[in-house]
């Protein structure tokens, strides 16, 4: 059984066993990870784009060692593409083949109501497991020894998506009309991600554990380039963060996030930049802020912004 | 220690967090696994399983912060070096016991049964932090005490007057100590719980008198009826989506299963989102309300689908864009304001509005447009304009009059309403948040 696993009896663990497969997180993040493990419940991850919610789903699949069943919400999905489908293929096919075997069955009866009753004995051979499709939902419950769920994007789906949902995440089982009630075989650990584009329904997310995550500290995301950069400068390493970090206090229009920084690190890297200046600076602005009034703004107090990077690195 | 859990999520719905039950039997859990030792580990903890989002989070830190912030108890126990035997047992009250013993367990527990019982959860105002302190000690044995302290300093027996000296000063403490506690119930629960009487008492207030500080407050409310608004209306439009059974597509589409009907497919039905064209009077006696009233229509967004707007006072303008260029709070603060607008400010004038409209913008009324004009009706004695009105009331699908003047002041004066009441499909009072919200929920 997996909570048996020793990676998640403790607080600390996880953030070690995190650590392990380079995904750098926050106590809190851990604090909420083990609460989830331990109270069985899914997990809501909050926060703006690009801190890595998505990856923690992934991570922990991977320190898990669990398969990660992902499921991304759009708009218009319903329960046919997220949870199961009839294999309507299959099923003309084999009504096709079987044909003659139908016609002998009825062929015996006298009448119609004797021939339909003779065909309702077997009218459920055509909705049974054999002709399921399983979507994401469903593999992820029938899935022997556990699962990583990640649903992603949920605010981009539908009201009706989100209520159909509630089902799956406070009982782990899906009632299927010609089959029955299906129970998940182990339970298994859910993540639900959410960009904000809309308010989520209050049962929803009294289902779930909430958990924010905000940009990152100048110390943590460090730590993070550091894992991920491995070649780069202590020094540069420094800079380039602090520089972020005042970024993120401008009005712009979309603030860099973790994955910009670990973008602009790599391209530093390539340009076997040594430390940060404002022609550096300024050719590679592009990598982590993506749009033009925003790169306008930042080019403006350009000097400003790379003097104070420069001496707070160095402090 | 699960009351103190409890209390702690008493003020967290008074802060206006909304924890439900179930909510509370996860904390619980939580609590269990995670213990108290750790004071940032509880913190993270009871916050994933009660605040569920950015704003919650905020309200929950400041919350946690204060609720769990224990000032450490006050010393009871008068000094040691008086000696107790000295003086004659007589029959002394409990609490003076509890003094002389300075048995602080015991102190608090008699406390906290006085708060119990003086039911201190009542308190809302902060004058009541005064008789609510004497309450409790009053509860407490407070008179008996006092007479403790009289009959020892008339006993006169060796000793019983440093006795009665150092109850006196352990009196004080207690005094303080039980006055410190109500001042933070009060801080925790009241101060909080003012947010919901402040709300039913503004939803009811006339928006015109609504004073600058409570602004922030309409602002929340507001907030919340939109959501609600929009939950309900959001639904209901959804549950008609899918229509009757489309017969000729499902044929056509299921002529690749060569006959049988596998995929069936239903007639949809359009979303019909009504469009909407305001026209306001921005004279300074409606312009409080008409910030409100646009406030509300526009957060509105998820259920109606395109509004235009207009305000006017001697002569008439379309606001929509500054909606499309601000937030919603800014632009109603633009209009406030009035700042490079071309409007004047001085006397409405309807008939020049409605010749303005009538003139430069009424192809945007169809006959699917809900045409709401906001106004008193107060046209200062110009011509009312009336058949342009009938104009518009022919051309739009309903024709919607607020006033924000109550009913008997219609037709006083120089109010035209008289006149311009029977052109309209609905006439309406609106002047308190109650009234905005029923007349949205009725255009929908």
């Amino acid at each position: 059984m997996v909570l048996s696993n020793k990676n998640i009896m403790s607080i600390e663990n996880i953030q070690n066993a995190f650590r392990r497969v380079e995904y750098i997180c926050s106590k809190h993040i851990a604090t909420t990870v083990y609460l989830a493990f331990q109270l069985n419940k899914p997990i809501l991850v909050e926060g703006p784009a690009g801190v890595g919610k998505t990856d923690l789903a992934k991570k922990t699949a991977a320190f898990l060692d669990l398969p990660l069943i992902r499921l991304q919400c759009y708009e218009g999905l319903d329960e046919s593409k997220s949870l199961y489908e009839w294999k309507y293929g299959k099923q003309l096919l084999y009504t096709q083949i079987l044909r003659d075997k139908l016609n002998d069955i009825v062929r015996e009866k006298n009448n119609l109501a004797e021939s339909i009753d003779a065909l309702h004995r077997y009218d459920d051979i055509f909705f049974s497991p054999q002709f399921l499709e399983p979507r994401p939902l469903l593999s992820a419950l029938q899935h022997r020894g556990g699962s990583v769920l990640l649903i992603d994007e949920i605010d981009k789906s539908d009201d009706e998506f989100e209520a159909f949902l509630l089902e799956i995440l406070s009982d782990f089982q899906i009632s299927i009309p010609e089959i029955g009630t299906i129970k998940a075989e182990s339970a298994p650990f859910v993540f639900l991600t959410s960009n904000n584009t809309r308010e989520l329904s209050d049962a929803l997310k009294r289902r779930c554990l909430h958990l924010f995550i905000p940009f990152p500290e100048a110390q943590l995301e460090r730590d993070i380039i550091n894992i991920k950069v491995p070649g780069l400068e202590d020094s540069l390493r420094f800079q380039l963060v602090s520089f972020i970090q005042h970024i993120r206090t401008l009005d712009i229009k979309k603030l860099p996030s973790i994955s910009e920084t670990i973008d602009w690190a790599r391209v530093l890297l390539l340009l076997h930049a040594e430390s940060l200046n404002a022609e550096v600076v300024r050719n590679t602005l592009n990598v982590f802020l993506k749009f033009e009034d925003d790169i306008a703004v930042v080019k403006d107090c350009l000097y400003e912004l790379t003097q104070h990077a420069l001496k707070e690195g160095h402090a | 220690m699960e009351r103190v859990l409890g209390d702690f999520i008493i003020a967290l719905r008074n802060a206006g967090i909304r924890a439900s039950v179930s909510e509370s039997i996860d904390a619980a859990h939580t609590l269990d696994l995670v213990g108290y030792e750790d004071r940032s580990t509880l913190k993270i903890s009871l916050a994933a399983a009660l605040a569920k989002s950015a704003r919650e989070k905020e309200i929950f830190n400041d919350c946690f912060d204060r609720f769990f912030s224990f000032t450490d108890c006050a010393d009871f126990a008068p000094d040691k070096n008086i000696d107790y035997e000295a003086v004659s047992e007589q029959s002394l009250s409990p609490l003076t016991i509890l003094l002389l013993d300075g048995d602080q367990a015991g102190i608090i527990t008699s406390m906290m049964q006085a708060v119990q019982d003086t039911q201190l959860s009542n308190m809302q105002f902060f004058t009541q932090k005064n008789p609510y302190t004497r309450r409790i000690l009053l509860y407490m044995g407070m008179e008996e005490l006092d007479r403790d302290i009289r009959q020892l300093e008339q006993a006169g027996a060796p000793g019983a007057l440093q006795q009665a000296e150092a109850l006196r000063e352990s009196r004080g403490r207690l005094f303080d100590y039980v006055r410190s506690h109500v001042e933070r119930y009060y801080n925790l629960f009241t101060e909080t719980t003012r947010f919901s009487i402040i709300e039913q008492r503004l939803k009811d207030v006339k928006l015109s008198t609504v004073e600058e500080r409570d602004f922030f407050y309409m602002l929340l409310i507001v907030k919340k009826m939109v959501k609600r608004l929009n939950d309900v209306h959001s639904r209901r439009k959804k549950s008609f989506r899918r229509g009757q059974l489309d017969f000729k597509k499902t044929l056509r589409k299921n002529i690749t299963y060569q006959g049988p009907l596998f995929d069936i497919i239903w007639k949809k039905r359009k979303i019909d989102r009504p469009s909407v064209v305001v026209i306001c009077d921005v004279s300074r006696s409606v312009r409080t309300i008409v910030r409100f009233f646009l406030l509300f229509l526009y957060s509105m967004n998820e259920v109606i689908g395109k509004i235009r707007s207009f305000i006017f006072c001697n002569n008439l303008i379309e606001v929509s864009h500054i909606f499309d260029n601000y937030s919603v709070e800014k632009a109603v603060e633009i209009l406030r304001t009035g700042q490079g607008l071309d409007i004047g400010l001085s006397r409405t004038n309807y008939g020049e509005a409605f010749l303005n409209f009538h003139g430069q913008y009424v192809r945007s009324v169809t006959n699917k447009t809900t045409v709401i004009i906001l106004g008193d009706g107060r046209n200062n004695y110009f011509d009312p304009e009336t058949a342009l009105l009938r104009k518009i009331h022919e051309k739009s699908k309903r024709l919607i009059w607020l006033n924000p003047e109550s009913i008997p002041f219609w037709g006083s004066g120089d109010s035209e309403m008289k006149r311009y009441g029977p052109l309209c499909d609905i006439v309406r009072e609106c002047s308190t948040l109650r009234h905005l919200e029923r007349i949205i929920d009725d255009i929908l």
